[in-house]
């Protein structure tokens, strides 16, 4: 199938403090040795859809540094390959608020680029779900009920049926027609709903009139302006994800998703299909006499003469004699000095945590150290 | 046909041994693709020596069991070799006219490959081999080489006097012109030893791998022919003198050496050393889990690997998973092994793909040992899998997998 993936390298969603001011949140750091848009690319890739242009709105220099030519994943190609769609001042665009508007404005602003793909339809992803999905599936299913626009949805994330704020609700009849949606805000009780992981399959031809047409409406939120304008006249479908899912939008989700990992089954999920990634060329993890290291994930480069109890540590984190980092998540190039405590931390890239230097933060709100710093 | 650049020098990679003295490891690989190190192969040392010193052409000869070697440095992307002009070629030995063999020595190896040589023109041409650990500048070897107007410089480490015998050894003035090379000499003069590292100009070169050809007599050898006939012709040659670590990994003993070295910290190479990486092709694998049963100490441990057991002054390569209650000490433990539930191995090297079953004790040993002398190294070759409870003695070299009935027991 002819398709080109678009991926959406930001949400409106987000709230993940430190983290996500020196990048977008595509570029944001997971599992140890990835970033979000690793996952999201592999999909693309592993389910052979090689024409991919990520979309940005702003602070994306380290998601360009982080992907490249697209070598790594496979997308250096003659024909598609990747491209990251960076934005741009226009005529048209608006004077009095930031960049885009919302979705629609963005991909009015891109499709320039987009309508050149020879692709017949497209996959939209965003990026503050995470999801491993064979998206020839959808497509199929897409094709088979004659949808105008298919929308991947789920019923319960790893089992549990708390929504996240800000994702939209679905409403829909027995042949999984949307007829109406919302954006949840109620984070905190579970309920028995339908809500969309990003995920949008649409032909192109479609989605260049769909938004060429709600921009002249001056609707610029995809959901609200499109689908939910549109339900009554287009077919517009749900489709069912039952795989894991990792929600990123707030910084205990984003601790909660990485922990997860620490479980056999789901380490066995989001494994199950290549993850691709910049290749650094770390050294083997070299576990120093006296260390202790007890249920973690470690990425290579790491140099442990401490103690490692629950935790993610990143590509080239130093972790010295007499250190503690227990349920904490330490990203590349962080140097924890000797007889450190952190317990419930984040620590961001390039850190240094000086000696006898303690640091608690809790399940509900984990300390969170800015990239670069110096503690 | 359109534009080339010329190089100033080539690489010229001796990748076509067998390294019949790694017995088991080297049964269906070449050598230089053995594993070494936690993810490197052997010929990620000289092929990353090569890039990081700018050396951006490289042809490498191949041989004997060349698929693996192949498939591994494919368009030699990993090492940063896929270039428009030059990078990374592999060059097998070919049928020119009605006529083609095998490479009958590795002076030969490079004479069957002149016009590859030719095509970018070099100044210089550096033949290295596929066998050594080190990390090297070949470019200040060549500015070496320049200032002393040489025609061959080969590169010499210092060694104890007592162990040059096992060397070719460099007699040298002390200007450190060669006038004399000795292969593995009863009783040698200097303690000066060939690393296999030559850079030629290639002008005297190419005259003498023609004349060399031409004697029927010669075993196209550079140790053996090429170089002592340079020398009789008083040629300018010249020892470049390396200063740091160097280990020809060709038996199973230094090998297992080598790798030692890299988790001592008192041994002066370190891989982990940014300006100059040592790159290796990467399997994407996710990185490696540790979990509350592990107990780790003095160890190599790289990606997709699930220790659960105790892993001790071992190197554990990408995708090995060690089942809860295994002990691993002092062992090297190759790419994608399992290591079954209570198993020990001690003083091992496991090829690739290796089950050891449950309780298994590979290395055992009872015999009692001198000090500082430590107990043979047992190899398992590739692929096999060793049943429940068996007992591999040290020193063993298992070349078939044991199987539950036929289980080998204590002699």
């Amino acid at each position: 199938m002819n398709t080109l993936g678009l991926i959406f390298s930001y949400t409106h969603r987000e709230n993940l403090r430190e983290l996500t001011k020196p990048r977008t949140l595509a570029s944001l750091p997971i599992a140890g040795k990835y970033r979000i848009i690793d996952v999201l690319l592999s999909n693309f890739v592993n389910s052979s859809i090689t024409d991919v242009s990520i979309i940005t709105k702003s602070n994306y220099h380290s998601l360009m540094d982080h992907v490249g030519a697209g070598k790594e994943w496979d997308l250096t190609r003659k024909n598609g390959g990747l491209r990251v769609l960076t934005p741009y001042a226009s005529p048209q665009m608006s004077v009095n608020s930031s960049m885009y508007r919302g979705d629609v404005e963005a991909l009015a602003t891109n499709m320039h680029s987009i309508r050149r793909s020879m692709a017949e339809y497209v996959v939209i992803s965003g990026s503050g779900t995470l999801y491993s999905m064979d998206f020839n599936h959808v497509i199929q299913s897409h094709i088979d009920r004659h949808a105008d626009i298919t929308v991947v949805y789920t019923r319960s994330m790893n089992g549990s049926k708390i929504v996240p704020s800000g994702v939209v609700v679905f409403q829909m009849d027995e042949h999984e027609r949307i007829y109406d949606l919302k954006y949840n805000t109620d984070d905190t009780s579970p309920q028995e709903v339908a809500w969309g992981i990003g995920v949008i399959i649409i032909k192109k031809s479609l989605l260049e009139s769909l938004v060429a047409d709600a921009m002249s409406y001056q609707e610029y939120d995809f959901y609200e302006g499109i689908l939910k304008r549109l339900a009554g006249t287009l077919n517009i479908l749900g489709y069912e994800y039952k795989g894991y899912l990792m929600e990123i939008s707030s910084v205990t989700d984003y601790m909660k998703a990485n922990l997860k990992l620490l479980e056999k089954d789901m380490r066995d999920k989001f494994f199950e299909h290549p993850i691709y990634t910049k290749i650094k060329d770390s050294v083997p993890v070299m576990y120093c006499e006296g260390c202790q290291v007890v249920n973690s994930i470690l990425a290579d480069g790491c140099r442990i003469e401490g103690t490692v109890e629950n935790s993610i540590i990143s590509r080239g984190v130093r972790i010295g004699r007499g250190a503690v980092v227990k349920n904490s998540i330490v990203m590349q190039n962080t140097e924890i000095m000797q007889n450190v405590v952190l317990d419930h931390v984040i620590l961001d890239k390039d850190v240094i945590v000086r000696e006898n230097r303690q640091l608690v933060g809790h399940e509900t709100y984990p300390v969170v150290v800015e990239k670069l710093s110096i503690v | 046909m359109g534009f080339t650049k010329k190089k100033e020098m080539i690489a010229m990679l001796l990748a076509g041994g067998q390294g019949s003295r790694l017995g088991v490891l080297t049964n269906s690989v070449a050598k230089p693709a053995v594993p070494f190190g936690g993810k490197y192969r052997i010929i990620d040392f000289p092929l990353s020596n090569c890039v990081n010193s700018g050396i951006d052409t490289v042809g490498v000869l191949t041989q004997y069991q060349p698929l693996e070697l192949n498939n591994y440095i494919g368009s030699g992307q990993p090492w940063d070799l896929d270039r428009l002009y030059g990078g990374i070629s592999i060059l097998p030995p070919y049928v020119h006219g009605k006529v083609g063999e095998w490479y009958k020595g590795t002076a030969n190896a490079i004479y069957q490959n002149m016009n590859f040589v030719e095509m970018y023109n070099p100044e210089y041409v550096l033949i290295l081999s596929g066998d050594h650990i080190y990390k090297m500048n070949y470019k200040m070897m060549l500015d070496y080489h320049r200032a002393k107007n040489a025609d061959c410089t080969i590169a010499v480490l210092q060694v104890p006097i007592e162990e040059a015998s096992r060397f070719g050894v460099m007699n040298t003035d002390d200007q450190m012109r060669i006038y004399e090379f000795e292969e593995k000499p009863p009783e040698p003069k200097s303690n000066l030893a060939s690393m296999g590292v030559y850079i030629f100009t290639w002008d005297k070169l190419r005259e003498y791998l023609i004349k060399d050809e031409e004697n029927p007599n010669s075993s196209n050898d550079f140790g053996k022919d090429v170089i002592p006939a340079m020398l009789n012709d008083q040629k300018n040659l010249y020892a470049y003198e390396f200063k740091g670590y160097w280990k020809d990994v060709g038996t199973v003993e230094s090998l297992w050496e080598a790798n030692m070295d890299m988790i001592n910290p008192n041994v002066p190479i370190n891989l982990n050393d940014p300006p100059w990486k040592i790159y290796s092709r990467n399997g994407n694998l996710p990185p490696q889990f540790v979990n509350g049963n592990a107990v780790l100490k003095n160890s190599f441990i790289t990606e997709g690997c699930t220790i659960c057991g105790t892993v001790e002054n071992s190197i554990i390569f990408p995708g090995v998973t060690v089942e809860e209650g295994a002990v691993i000490s002092n062992s090297i433990i190759m790419p994608d092994c399992v290591i079954g539930q209570g198993a020990a191995v001690e003083y091992s090297i496991v090829a690739s793909a290796v089950k050891i079953g449950k309780n298994a004790e590979v290395g055992y040993n009872k015999k009692p040992l001198k000090a500082g002398e430590h107990q043979p190294i047992t190899v398992v070759g590739q692929k096999l899998s060793i049943a429940e409870g068996t007992v591999v003695p040290a020193g063993a070299v298992v070349s078939e997998s044991i199987t539950a009935e036929a289980g080998e027991t204590e002699e």
